[in-house]
């Protein structure tokens, strides 16, 4: 049945193609995106769509030769209508759930990537998010992590001896260099920045609250996903992928790839 | 006739201003000397270097046997404070303001400097301070605060103070003028008192009959100089010098 | 969070805006007077020091001072920052508002007339006594006013201590009103700042009643 259909499906391309005649193996692909959502992906000043995700789907498609196309799909219904072929992906934005790979979804490796980290200092002597038990914790007034920790991550908060607010990152790494707090939890890239020009520091990095984009393909195009995947890896090896994230930077820092 | 206070040629500027140019005045036990002149003529000066709120720049006073400020090899020495301390107390000063505590009740304005001051029994002391207020005429208002009191009260109260110290000598800097004029008759009644008492008093003042009224002997100050002292009938009556004359001329204008 | 868990809520700071507010003024009154005493300093080297490092403490904002009493031992000499955050705050405080209320006193002392001072001396009071017996309650009353004034403006800057993460009345709203992206905990603030300062009021005019029985 299944090569019944398959074949139908390569006549009909060989048919499409034949009648667009002069272009020869151009397959078409279609990225389905969520058109709200920037700066993922959402309608351009001139009217057609982009974003990063836009971006990078059109620097894959031009690598490979594919050509480029954009199905807006129902949020709701985006897992239904890539079974229904009314795109080939979800690329956009996405958060990577269970739920997805437990119904057997060809997920890419995550590329965008949200986690909170506890930032601590090197001869503190914690190696853990248990060590921190009992201990003091500056965390930025109204980022994700003050925000977990009131909500996903209380028990957790609930651990430490006192959680202090700070209006500022730099306060809050002033407090941990000065011996006020034991750890900072913050999100990993301002973590990993600031480990980076300051001696002295290290990352604990238990996944908490993480948030990861990826890619969702129908179970049997796991050849495509890797296809994929590996026209991303070649956009970052030469720089394309580092050029577009250039133009979001509100995101860049979470990128995966770029890290 | 025992001496209570004598200045020998004293000497004060302010920068350029040479206020007093050798002044010598001797005070005995129960005089009552009055001094007149035209306002910067140093009569005041000469009472604060004589209190000790200015200091001399030369010459010397001295109070009983004590040498307060002397000369020594052209500079002018004063006594410690200590020892001045001690010798403040020969002395009481009335001021043309009053200058009495504003946050004090009557009774405490007498009472507090023979109290704190000179560590005196406070009982005997408000028995003394009600006294000397019922001779001012003012024992209803041991109670009040000065603002409560017309001027010619609170001078009356500020004569009480320095009396209540017990002072051989008591310097009056202009009492009266600062009163309305009407209220300056009860303030000279009480100096006149004193004077019968043979209390030992200095009195800067623009009175002139009250000068010669009570005074046992006048001094005339112009421009730094005493130009001419006596009797009070003799200076007023029939002045030596044409400065002294120009001066009650003008004053009885 | 009910409007009852937010008020209880922001109530577990009110202590610690007291313990600020009360700490302050037992510190900087008397900071103050010892302040305006070498403003006045007859020796011209202490009151030019001292009236400069007044003009700076009250030409710079109090959050400055905040942080660089709290982090400036930190950056500069690698001491570490105090755990317990009262101990910088009521430091930057009391040094703070000690500035204001020397200049407060400094006015009161020199409106006061000569003629006091030479009453007193003429009487044979001591330097202290003169200070403390005639002076001083006399400045007390010229100055209450202005006093009433700054303390009225401290309860309100008690909020400024969360600039070094104190955890005062004002800080918790501010982390309430994030979370639950409500006004209300700021509304609430105003209230407590109100009525507290009503008491404020109300104490500080007692007091200047109880001064009134002279003028």
């Amino acid at each position: 049945m299944k090569k019944f259909l398959t074949l139908i499906l390569v006549a009909a391309m060989t048919l499409s193609l034949v009648a667009c005649g002069s272009k020869k193996e151009s397959k078409k692909f279609t990225m389905g995106i969520d058109p709200e959502y920037p700066p993922f992906s959402y309608m351009g000043d001139d009217g057609s769509y982009t974003g990063f995700d836009v971006e990078i789907c059109k620097a894959v498609c031009e690598k490979l030769g594919y050509e480029f196309n954009v199905f807006e799909v129902n949020w709701d219904e985006k897992l239904v209508q890539l079974d229904a072929n009314e795109c080939d992906c979800v690329w956009a934005g996405m958060t990577i759930l269970d739920s997805m790979k437990e119904a057997g979804y060809t997920l890419s490796a995550p590329y965008y990537s949200n986690t909170q980290v506890l930032l601590v200092k090197e001869d503190s002597g914690i190696a853990s998010s248990a060590d921190v038990a009992g201990k003091d914790v500056a965390v930025m007034l109204g980022t994700s992590g003050d925000e977990l920790l009131n909500t996903d991550l209380k028990d957790l908060a609930d651990t430490f001896n006192n959680v202090i607010t700070c209006d500022s990152f730099l306060k809050c790494f002033t407090e941990l260099g000065g011996g006020a707090v034991d750890a900072v939890f913050v999100d990993y890239p301002v973590a990993a920045s600031y480990a980076k020009e300051n001696a002295g520091y290290k990352i604990i990095d238990e996944n908490y609250g993480a948030e990861e984009y990826g890619i969702a393909f129908r179970a049997a195009d796991k050849e495509l996903c890797a296809e994929i995947e590996k026209a991303v890896a070649e956009l970052v090896a030469d720089g394309t992928y580092a050029k577009i994230a250039e133009k979001y930077p509100d995101i860049i820092d979470n990128l995966v790839f770029l890290r | 006739m025992e001496n209570v206070l004598e200045i020998k040629d004293i000497q004060k500027s302010f920068g350029d201003n040479h206020v007093l140019k050798g002044i010598s005045v001797s005070v005995n036990k129960g005089e009552v000397i009055s001094i007149i002149g035209s306002s910067g003529s140093g009569k005041s000066t000469l009472l604060r270097c004589a209190t000790l709120l200015e200091k001399a720049d030369s010459g010397s006073i001295k109070y009983h046997d004590t040498y307060v400020a002397k000369t020594e090899n052209d500079k002018e020495v004063y006594l410690s404070k200590k020892e001045l301390n001690k010798v403040k107390s020969y002395f009481g000063l009335v001021f043309q303001q009053f200058n009495l505590f504003p946050h004090y009740s009557v009774l405490k304005n007498v009472m507090d400097a023979p109290i704190s001051v000179q560590k005196r029994d406070k009982a005997v002391v408000e028995e003394e301070a009600r006294e000397l207020l019922k001779k001012m005429g003012l024992e209803d208002k041991a109670d009040a605060y000065p603002c409560e009191l017309s001027g010619g009260q609170q001078q009356r109260v500020a004569i009480a103070r320095a009396l209540a110290l017990k002072p051989d000598i008591l310097f009056f800097d202009e009492p009266t003028s600062a009163l309305d004029p009407e209220l300056t008759g009860e303030v000279l009644k009480i100096i006149r008192n004193l004077a019968e008492e043979k209390m030992t008093m200095v009195i800067v003042t623009h009175e002139m009959s009250f000068a010669r009224a009570v005074s046992n002997r006048v001094i005339f100050m112009d421009g730094g100089y005493i130009v001419e002292e006596g009797d009070p009938e003799e200076v007023f009556g029939n002045p030596k010098q044409e400065r002294t004359k120009q001066f009650l001329r003008n004053y009885q204008q | 969070m009910s409007l009852f868990t937010m008020i209880l809520k922001m109530s577990e700071g009110l202590g610690r805006t007291c313990a600020i507010f009360f700490l302050t003024i037992l510190f900087a009154l008397p900071l103050g007077m010892v302040v305006a005493l070498l403003r006045m300093s007859k020796r011209k080297v202490v009151s030019a020091v001292t009236r400069f490092i007044i003009s700076v403490l009250r030409g710079t904002p109090l959050m400055l001072q905040l942080l660089a009493v709290t982090y400036g031992p930190y950056y500069l000499f690698g001491f570490s920052v105090s755990r317990n955050k009262l101990v910088p705050v009521i430091i930057a405080f009391a040094i703070n508002y000690a500035a204001y209320f020397a200049e407060i006193y400094r006015g009161g002392i020199e409106s006061i007339s000569k003629g006091q001072y030479e009453a007193c001396e003429v009487l044979g009071y001591t330097k202290a006594q003169t200070f403390f017996k005639v002076i001083l309650p006399q400045v007390v009353k010229r100055i209450m006013p202005s006093v009433t004034n700054e303390v009225v403006t401290l309860v309100k800057d008690t909020s400024m201590a969360f600039t070094v993460s104190y955890q005062e009345m004002f800080t918790i709203g501010k982390q309430i009103a994030n979370s639950q992206t409500s006004f209300m905990p700021f509304i609430v603030a105003g209230v407590f700042y109100f009525v507290f300062n009503a008491i404020v009021d109300f104490v500080m005019g007692w007091f200047e009643k109880k001064l009134n029985y002279y003028h």
